[in-house]
């Protein structure tokens, strides 16, 4: 129970609120106005400490309080929203990185130039924004949730404002955004004409025909076109092929905590919206939208991981490969079974931590040379800073899908949903794509440890600390003779930190990955009324 | 002690030997490996001496014993053990291997001196001994397919024992490979059998083939051929014979021990050991009766023409061999294994003469060198003599008792068997002219220049020495034969080993004279009990006869040499120039060696040329691989030029993208 | 004294090792691996041969919502084959001990986890756990030759992994759809431990396709043509210890896949694509034959002479008989005792050579190095199966189990035998004997050398005198395994005997 309630109940008199299930939501709006507040302050400590330690905090405390609301399936706001574990889970996915990326925005210059308040609010927002998306019931919430989700994230992308390829990822991201959030409204409209509600369970049993019409729409224009166009707006939104466009140069240009957060934060928030729409309001129409679904999946596969492997941009070549892993997600989606949502939910799980260690990577090396998230930066990275090299090698090859890893176990999961829903040939598609994918996956771990451009030879035998122990930072560099001025490793302990934290998770789950299947399991309990 | 006991210590000495000597090769002094070698040998034959007896001691019935130390390899129904096989038959080769051996080591012991791979040498020559013994002594088909290759490898070891020489090098692994061949239809004969009787143990083998084949039957012949094959390829029968001169490229004690006394004999004894299935094959012990036929001709006729003297002896050796596969196949196998044990003493004595000769020459090989060493190597002139009447089958010699025993039971037998008696006959006539063409040549006439330096005192020498088939100069820091040069004449070990064969050759015969004494039939009549084959002998008569016939060729014969080569010299041009094309034929060996590159080497390595450039390259690397990876790189490649950067394409895409979607539902509503 | 202490030493030792200054590394790792082997000899040493089941079994839920389980069982099957492993791992290290490696921690860690890796595919009584360790073991030789290879190291390497995780990808799916079907089958909780699955049978169509998947995977690991495009770079790219384990137990765990998985859970398919299998064997067989006689690489001699075997070794697999089987899990064990030296002789023989290994720069070398070229001889005639070696015997039942099952293909496949015979004494006689080469200067095998050599010679000749030491104790389990496929092919009742007294887990 939250300090808030006894204060409600002594004042407000009105609908009953059940303040804790609302308790996450209200942290992060008051979190936000907070930070935005202070950050008007004129002291530098304010904006540049305080500010981000608040940010922090609000976090944190999301954090405990989604914990806490665990195992308690509510719906609130008269049914608009529903605090389930699946969205649970996913608000602890956002949070999370959320938290990751205001570590690493410690020194980002775009933070600076956006002013520390705005940039750290407009983060909270965000992160509102996707848990109102994935709790949504209905048809409106949906979309505010989306939309609250997407607004800040156009200008957290042009926050680096002096640098213009910042402002253009902001406002590619914004006009291809509002195409994107002009399909999704369209469609939703469609399906409020076809069924005559906006609340995703009446929408179902309209489909399925327990109502008025007997019969259902099943094949009703109307509600396919609508669904179609929800797909291409949610498709755009979780960067899947062919609408993945705009993720390339977006994740390129914008501040790389915050690629970070679109890339982890963001995908999961719209594949979980997929879940909640698909399996619940439209699950009726399964027959006609896997298809669809699985053909977009596979499409999406091909596409990311094929295009990943011309990249020279690490940033370019995450976001491939970010499309690519939409592929598979999507594929869980599929299915359409318990089985599909736990399969899906888990994998979000897995790609959650790898993904963040590799971007905290790509900043440490930003910080440390001109053009560093272009993959020669990382040549020779292993004998110089294995504290930075180790991380990134265990994000690739757990994003390929290596044993020992948590994405090894997330293969296993979806391609178990995917050949009992009898989907075995999306389960190839995946591991075809997974194939490809070793070719860059493969180019980043052989760049960091096989020599680089410049040869750089690996320490001598005889050097002082244990190479694969690491030592610090600097002292590496220090030895590693012959490298540009340019390349001096910058002491930033929170990033090395934030990648050797979630990359171990990423050994750790893929080892005893128990407690994650368990959440995954609670998350695809939370929707019922599917097999 | 049980004659197994002893079968084993037989075994133990040689390989003993091997080890103390490969072991101590560094520490050895002087002379005392070539001694350590011999003395393992003799403690064999000593132990062989024991088995003979304490055999003897039992009743005939019951002289097949078999003794198992472990389980070599038994499972899922294989039942090889570790198994020895001691009968009349196995204990009669052992006693003439191992007697045999134990001179030949003596002999090298002096011969071998100045080589720098002395210890070498002898451990090979310990561990061939062994492997020899293990062949004759095994008691079921895997062992005996061990001793089988091990005699191959040592052979191997021996024949590129110059191993600088590429031409030994060669020799060697033509040697090897063809034994290989051998070793293979071995095995698979060995499959053919095995899947109808259960067992690899010979005498289980032999007990539950009368009841698993019916007379002839397929697989059965199949089995026998490809035993054949074995033995041909062991024995350099016609056309698995090739390797055989080549050999001689091996020191030449090495070719009167292994090409010439024991190892070329297995396949007469693989035979005899597999009668009892031979004559359940009736097919195929024909066609090794045919084979052993045609072989003794072949190689009569080039014994004629070839001028390099061990190839001559070497084919001489083929076509004894010859005479005994076609006896031991026919069913005279007393007969044909008396052969074998003359043909070990004289044709051991003539090699060891003939290197005395070499030894004499400075290494040279060439009967067109030689000529008059008569007065200058009396001891090897009488052993050269004693040998070649043995070996022309002159009465009294072992020769003579032996070949025409053979002849005498093929006329016997009948049935299209006398068509190989006459040709038997035919070949003895070849056999008595090239044994004296060689004779005449080397030791009559005016002496030749090495000849008259000895017999001023010393011995001929080279300064260069050259490898006597290509004449190029020998790599001089190892490898070569030793710079010294040895001859009986002052060679103690040599004089006493050529002595005693001589002695053997000449009086050996007596073992077997018809109707006096049967000793060799009596003795191995155990092994061969129930054959019928085995009991048709024919009457001492008839043996007679066919004694008699014998010894008026083999005089004709040398008769014939001494008209050509003695009285008239030139002859030999003349009947060359008369009959070219005859000559040519022979003296290119039948042109065999061409046929085989022609007709296997060429399209092996045309085959592998082939699976290498089209099924490797181009099918798998560039098809497979290659292709795979250019469609991804395509795929990538068009997925870049698709993000060009601009709005606008990003835009249209989406709507494109959209337009499908939706037409998709439409269409599915 | 768990399996799991037996498996993960290895890197456990490595790990410590890491602690320790670069020059001792090496010699720590070398000794510390004598653990390992002795822990494996001590259960060689308390396995009983007569039974067909599991020993020494570890079970533990892994991940319980899949059914997966962490066991570890040792059988006629796999025990020779751990020892195996821990010999050449101990031979490697120590080979590698007497040398200076650039960054030696990571190397020796690298070498640790490979073997633990390895020596988890050979216990792994779970199908998902074996997947796991399989694609594992690529890891660290991923690193292993792309940092401390030779020539195009990296091309090599990353050409080698994908290679090899392509076939290892379908097998995932395969594993995971043959535990899937088979619990949807027949209406059991998802499992996948593989003695479990043995009575889960699944249907004909379904075996066909998992079959196939499984043998890609299997085959690009041995490598069997037309799945060796990896090979010749990957195997010169490779350093000697790497290469040496590599084709002495990696390519094993392939072959011995077959035998614990393929054949006993899809022995319909087995049968099915038998004539498949086999032709394919038969085609690596000669393939690589005629490319070990006609490249002039000595390291590549050996490479395709590995293929070669591994081509009799699936040959004696899907004969489906029990003889076939018995040989190819005796010739399992003796290719990897003979392969291992070859790479390090040809090591020395670089050594001697100015460090080509083109065998037209050697010739001659035998002149001061008797004991090399003893040694060197001896592996040699192993190598082709000389009779009398352990690998003769290994090839005898091999081939008299295709024998049994399809004559033609097994009287082909004895050309084998005799090209064998070819290469092995032509790279003898090529670098031993002839005239001096233009780079060669003879000298007497290095203690160090002769230390990671003699060992394995010993063993060889060992086994040549006793070969029923690596046919004893497969027996039982072998019968066991063959008896499903057996059956499906409509043979023996002994087999029907077999299945019955052995079915239970």
């Amino acid at each position: 129970m939250t300090p808030l309630l006894p204060i409600a109940a002594a004042h407000i008199k009105g609908p009953y609120i059940d303040w804790g299930s609302l308790s996450p939501f209200v942290a992060l709006a008051v979190g936000a106005l907070l930070v935005l507040v202070l950050g008007l302050l004129s002291s530098s400590i304010a904006r540049e400490r305080v500010v981000p330690a608040l940010t922090a905090m609000t976090l944190a405390v999301t954090i405990g309080f989604e914990i806490s609301r665990f195992h308690h399936q509510t719906s609130i706001i008269s049914g608009a929203l529903r605090i389930d574990d699946l969205a649970l889970v996913l608000d602890l996915v956002f949070s999370i990185s959320a938290l990751a990326a205001v570590v690493l925005s410690a020194r980002e210059r775009g933070a600076a130039r956006a002013g520390h308040g705005e940039y750290h609010s407009l983060l909270l927002f965000s992160v509102f924004g996707m848990a109102v998306l994935v709790s949504a019931q209905n048809l409106v919430t949906l979309f505010i949730g989306l939309e609250l989700l997407s607004i800040p994230l156009y200008i957290l992308c042009a926050s680096d404002s002096r640098r213009a390829a910042s402002l253009e990822s902001g406002l590619k991201y914004l006009v291809i955004g509002s195409v994107g959030s002009a399909t999704l409204v369209y469609g939703l409209a469609l399906i409020y004409g076809a069924t005559g509600s906006t609340d995703f369970a009446q929408i179902a049993s309209a489909i399925t025909g327990n109502s008025v019409q007997a019969g259902g729409l099943l094949s009703d224009p109307l509600l396919l076109t609508g669904i179609g166009l929800t797909v291409v707006g949610f498709a755009f939104k979780a960067s899947v092929a062919p609408f993945h466009q705009w993720t390339p140069d977006v994740y390129e240009g914008a501040p790389t905590p915050i690629t970070a957060f679109m890339a982890t934060a963001t995908k999961a928030a719209a594949i979980g919206v997929f879940l909640r729409f698909f399996d619940v309001a439209v699950i009726g129409t399964q027959d006609t939208w896997a298809p669809m679904l699985a053909a977009l999946a596979t499409i999406t596969i091909i596409v990311g991981n094929v295009g990943a492997l011309g990249q020279s941009s690490m940033k370019r070549i995450l976001a491939y490969s970010g499309v690519g892993q939409a592929g598979y997600m999507l594929a869980g989606v599929v299915v359409g079974s318990q089985l599909g949502i736990e399969a899906t939910v888990f994998y979000i799980l897995t790609y959650l931590p790898v993904n963040i260690a590799a971007f905290a990577v790509i900043v440490a090396r930003e910080r440390e040379r001109a053009g560093g998230d272009d993959i020669s930066a990382l040549a020779g990275l292993g004998a110089r800073q294995p504290w930075l090299a180790w991380p990134m090698t265990i994000a690739m090859l757990s994003l390929a899908g290596i044993p020992g890893t948590v994405g090894f176990i997330g293969k296993l999961y979806l391609i178990r949903a995917l050949v009992s829903g009898a989907y075995t040939w999306l389960a190839i598609a995946i591991v075809v794509g997974s194939m490809i994918s070793l070719g860059y996956y493969l180019r980043v771990v052989a760049t960091m440890w096989m020599g680089s451009p410049e040869q750089a030879p690996a320490r001598p035998a005889v050097a002082g600390r244990p190479a694969i122990a690491g030592g610090s930072p600097e002292a590496d560099a220090a030895d590693a003779g012959g490298w540009p001025k340019a390349d001096s490793a910058v002491a930033q302990p929170e990033v090395v930190l934030v990648a050797v934290l979630f990359s171990a998770a990423g050994i750790l789950f893929g080892i005893i990955p128990s407690p994650l299947l368990k959440l995954a399991a609670h998350a695809g309990r939370a929707i019922t009324g599917i097999f | 002690m049980a004659a197994t006991t002893f079968g084993w210590l037989v075994l133990l000495c040689p390989i003993l030997g091997t080890v103390a000597i490969g072991f101590g090769y560094a520490r050895l002094p002087g002379r005392s490996p070539g001694w350590i070698a011999t003395a393992a040998i003799g403690m064999s034959f000593i132990f062989a001496i024991a088995m003979l007896i304490a055999l003897l001691g039992r009743s005939p019935a019951h002289r097949q014993l078999t003794s198992s130390l472990w389980d070599y390899a038994s499972s899922v129904g294989v039942d090889a053990k570790l198994q020895i096989l001691v009968d009349p038959l196995s204990v009669f080769m052992v006693l003439v291997v191992s007697g045999v051996s134990t001179l030949i080591h003596l002999y090298s012991v002096s011969y071998m001196t100045s080589d720098r791979g002395y210890s070498r040498y002898f451990a090979y020559l310990n561990y061939f001994v062994f492997s020899m013994l293990l062949l004759v002594l095994a008691g079921n088909f895997l062992l005996l397919i061990v001793g089988w290759a091990f005699v191959g490898a040592a052979s191997y070891l021996l024949i590129s024992f110059w191993y600088r020489r590429d031409t030994a090098t060669k020799a060697g692994i033509k040697a090897f490979v063809i034994n290989v061949v051998g070793d293979v239809g071995l095995v698979l004969g060995t499959f053919f059998i095995f899947t109808h009787t259960g067992t690899l143990s010979f005498l289980q083998t032999f007990a539950a083939a009368p009841h698993v084949f019916h007379h002839d039957s397929t697989d059965l012949v199949a089995g026998c051929l490809l035993l054949l094959v074995g033995a041909f390829a062991k024995s350099a029968q016609v056309p698995l014979h090739t390797w055989l001169p080549d050999a001689m490229e091996g020191p030449t004690p090495v070719s009167s021990l292994i090409h010439a006394a024991t190892m070329v004999t297995a396949g007469v004894y693989l035979i005899a050991r597999m009668h009892p299935l031979f004559e359940l094959a009736p097919t195929a012990a024909d066609v090794g009766a045919v084979g052993g036929c045609i072989t003794l001709l072949i190689a009569g006729t080039i014994g004629l023409a070839v001028t390099d003297i061990k190839r001559v002896i070497a084919y001489s050796t083929m076509s004894q061999i010859g005479y005994m596969i076609m006896g031991v196949s026919a069913g005279a196998y007393s007969g044909a294994l008396f052969l074998l044990m003359a043909h070990a003493f004289f044709k051991a004595l003539l090699f060891m003469a003939a290197g005395s000769l070499i030894g004499a020459m400075a290494g040279n090989q060439s009967l067109d060198r030689m000529s008059g060493f008569r007065r200058a190597l009396p001891f090897t002139f009488g052993c050269f003599v004693i040998g070649g009447m043995a070996l022309s089958g002159l009465p009294p010699f072992s020769g003579w008792f032996s070949k025409d025993d053979i002849l005498a039971y093929l006329n016997h037998r009948g049935g299209g068997f006398e068509v190989m008696g006459i040709a038997g006959y035919f070949g003895a006539i070849l056999t008595a002219i090239y044994t004296f063409r060689m004779i005449f040549r080397a030791f009559l006439g005016d002496p030749c220049p090495e000849a008259k330096e000895l017999e001023q005192g010393h011995i001929a020498h080279v300064e260069v020495p050259t490898n006597p088939q290509t004449g190029e100069a020998e790599d001089t820091d190892v490898g070569f034969p030793g710079p010294g040069h040895y001859i009986a004449e002052r060679e103690i070990p040599m004089k006493i080993a050529m002595g005693t064969l001589a002695a053997l050759a000449a009086i050996g015969g007596f073992l077997q004279v018809p109707g006096v004494d049967d000793a060799i039939r009596r003795f191995l009549a155990p092994s061969f009990a129930g054959s019928p084959l085995a009991a048709a002998e024919p009457s001492n008569g008839a043996d007679w006869i066919g004694l008699v016939i014998g010894a008026a060729i083999a005089v004709a014969g040398i008769a014939v040499a001494y008209r050509v080569w003695v009285l008239i010299p030139g002859t030999s041009t003349r009947v060359r120039e008369r009959l070219s094309p005859l000559y040519q034929l022979f003296v290119n060996k039948w042109y065999f060696d061409e046929l085989i590159d022609f007709l296997i080497v060429r399209p092996v390595a045309w085959f592998g040329q082939m699976l290498d450039t089209v099924l490797d390259r181009v099918l798998v690397t560039t098809i497979v691989t290659d292709g795979t990876v250019g469609l991804v790189r395509a795929g990538s490649a068009a997925v870049r030029r698709a993000q060009t950067g601009f709005l606008r394409y990003y835009a249209a895409l989406m709507l494109l993208g959209v337009t499908g979607v939706v037409i998709y539902f439409l269409i599915s509503s | 004294m768990t399996l799991s202490i037996l498996i993960w030493l290895p890197a456990v030792i490595a790990l410590l090792a890491t602690a320790l200054p670069p020059k001792l590394v090496g010699r720590v790792a070398a000794i510390g691996s004598l653990l390992p082997l002795a822990l494996s000899i001590s259960f060689l040493a308390r396995f009983k041969s007569g039974q067909s089941g599991l020993q020494f079994v570890t079970d533990h839920v892994w991940i319980g919502t899949f059914g997966i389980h962490y066991k570890l069982g040792l059988d006629g099957l796999n025990v020779a084959l751990v020892v195996l492993t821990t010999v050449l791992f101990t031979a490697s290290l120590v080979w590698a001990a007497s040398r200076e490696w650039e960054r030696p921690r990571l190397f020796y860690f690298f070498f640790g986890l490979a073997q633990s890796a390895v020596l988890g595919a050979f216990c792994a009584q779970d199908l998902f756990l074996f997947v796991a360790f399989f694609d594992l073991m690529l890891v660290p030789f991923y690193f292993l030759i792309g940092m401390w290879g030779t020539g195009e190291r990296v091309r090599a390497t990353t050409k080698l992994v994908i290679y090899t995780l392509v076939g290892s990808f379908f097998m995932l799916v395969a594993a995971i759809a043959t535990a899937v079907l088979a619990s949807d089958a027949h209406g059991t909780p998802l499992t996948f431990v593989i003695s479990s699955l043995q009575h889960l049978p699944l249907s004909h169509t379904s075996q066909d396709w998992i079959f196939l998947c499984f043998a890609v995977a299997f085959m690009v690991k041995m490598p069997l043509v037309p799945f060796h495009g990896w090979l010749a770079d990957g195997y010169k790219a490779m350093p000697i210890p790497a290469v040496a384990v590599f084709s002495g137990v990696l390519s094993k765990v392939a072959a011995y896949g077959f035998l614990r998985i393929v054949l006993p859970l899809f022995p319909y398919a087995s049968v099915h694509y038998q004539t498949l299998v086999l032709l394919i064997s038969l085609w690596s067989i000669l393939w690589a034959t005629s490319l070990a006689f006609t490249t002039t690489n000595a390291r590549l001699v050996v490479a395709y002479s590995s293929i070669a075997q591994l081509g009799f070794i699936t040959l004696g697999i899907f004969s489906l008989r029990p003889q076939g089987g018995q040989g190819a899990l005796l010739q399992m064990l003796n290719h990897g005792l003979v392969t291992a030296p070859l790479f390090f002789i040809v090591a020395a023989l670089a050594a001697r050579c100015g460090g080509s290994e083109d065998i037209r720069d050697m010739g001659g070398l035998a002149f001061r190095a008797p004991v090399l070229a003893t040694l060197f001889l001896i592996i040699a005639l192993a190598t082709l199966a000389m009779p009398g070696s352990s690998n003769f015997v290994g090839e005898f039942m091999i081939l008299l189990g295709v024998f049994k099952a399809k004559l033609a293909i097994s009287v082909i496949a004895f050309l084998g035998v005799v090209g064998a015979a070819v290469y092995a004494l032509r790279v003898y006689i090529k670098t031993m004997h002839n005239r001096v080469g233009p780079k060669a200067q003879s000298r007497e095998i290095t203690l160090r050398d002769g230390l990671a050599i003699v060992p394995l010679v010993v063993v060889i000749l060992a086994l040549a005198l006793y070969p029923q030491f690596g046919l004893k104790r497969s027996e039982q389990t072998l019968k066991a395994t063959m008896a499903p496929a057996e059956l499906q092919d409509g043979l023996s009742p002994a087999a029907v005997a077999a299945v019955t007294g052995s079915g239970r887990p």
